[in-house]
């Protein structure tokens, strides 16, 4: 890897941490999820700053090129997200479907209690 | 139904039923007027909710759609929340007919089945529907048979009465979409006594099904995939009820 390559990936990395870092600050971004983007930056931080472990990994994996070990590395990663995602998606669901439904019931409570205090309304909310 | 003390509630799920929703009721109404019944207006775009409200009914208000199952649960968690003995699922387009309700109720009733489902495949009367469909249930009725050695032949079946502890399990636990099989696999490997009584449908009143030609795939690979999942991730609890 050329030295001014490295300086890009080096700075391109540091951008992306700080825009992580700014995201969780901001609360766009809860740290939950902010932590699998940050390990992400720094394990790039690593290998951008030290190349020389990729060749390394290269070797005991038996990569052809660094490149293909790279691009399985940034696919797994993705995978890794989408998976982290769709459970998230699922529990949100799950939350947002309890919710609806407390929702509901309360309503149809209160509805309940506004008729029987309406004037004329017996306890059962009969006129 | 309050005979013999048995509180019982009817859960109608309802999404853009206007043109059916007030019929069911007053059917309902008119056939057992001691049972006492909830719609689940699933948040409908159609005028199921004002006509709802202006008859005066009994409903709960979802504030966003939730599926025929999140709708249904609904009803189960306001049935454990008051307290009713026996709950009765009965679906908003007419299909089920109340005169079967006794019927449906009884087993539950007297303490014989935990959950009884009214089927239309015992006495092969009235409403068959599809040769289509027909051949799903049938699938879906073996691969239930295969996974727990039980045999329930009506398993899209959504007219079921179900005790307090069934109404309790579902109020916590009940499938998203389409939760009818699954419904039925979760009850027998939680050890839980289903059996089917015989019930006359009829074809739907109006409205349009939930259940169309291109979704037809989706349902039938999504709920045999459920079932799998679900008996593989839990043993069978023989005999605990």
């Amino acid at each position: 890897m050329s030295l001014i390559l490295q300086i890009v990936f080096l700075l391109g990395d540091l951008v992306f941490l700080g825009l992580i870092f700014l995201l969780i600050k901001r609360d766009r971004l809860s740290v939950r999820f902010g932590m699998l983007w940050l390990i992400f930056g720094g394990v790039w931080l690593v290998f951008a700053a030290v190349p020389w472990l990729l060749k390394v990994l290269r070797g005991f994996f038996r990569f052809q090129v660094v490149s293909n070990l790279v691009f399985t590395m940034l696919l797994a990663f993705v995978l890794l997200v989408l998976l982290t995602l769709s459970v998230a998606a699922s529990l949100a669901a799950r939350r947002m479907r309890q919710l609806a439904q407390s929702n509901a019931l309360l309503e149809e409570r209160v509805r309940r209690l506004e008729q029987q205090l309406k004037p004329g309304c017996g306890p059962d909310g009969d006129a | 139904m309050r005979d013999n003390t048995v509180k019982t509630l009817v859960i109608i799920p309802c999404y853009n039923e206007e043109e059916n929703i007030l019929a069911v009721v007053r059917r309902l109404q008119d056939t057992c007027p001691e049972a006492d019944y909830l719609v689940v207006n699933d948040c409908s775009t159609d005028r199921s909710r004002e006509i709802l409200s202006a008859a005066g009914c009994r409903y709960l208000d979802l504030p966003v759609n939730l599926g025929i199952g999140g709708a249904v649960q609904s009803g189960y968690r306001y049935a454990m929340e008051n307290g009713y003995d026996v709950t009765v699922q009965m679906d908003g387009d007419g299909q089920h007919d109340p005169a079967y309700l006794a019927a449906v109720v009884a087993p539950v009733a007297d303490g014989t089945l935990d959950m009884a489902i009214g089927s239309r495949f015992i006495t092969h009367e009235g409403f068959q529907t599809s040769f289509m469909r027909r051949l799903g249930i049938n699938f879906l009725s073996g691969l239930i048979r295969l996974l727990t050695g039980c045999r329930v032949r009506d398993v899209t079946s959504g007219y079921r009465a179900c005790n307090k502890a069934m109404t309790a399990y579902f109020a916590r636990h009940y499938a998203e979409d389409y939760p009818e099989p699954e419904a039925i696999i979760c009850a027998l490997t939680e050890g839980f006594k289903v059996g089917e009584v015989p019930v006359v449908m009829q074809e739907r009143q109006g409205g349009v099904s939930s259940i169309r030609a291109l979704s037809s795939v989706y349902y039938m690979v999504k709920v045999s995939l459920s079932l799998v999942i679900y008996r593989l991730s839990r043993s069978r609890k023989g005999g605990k009820r």
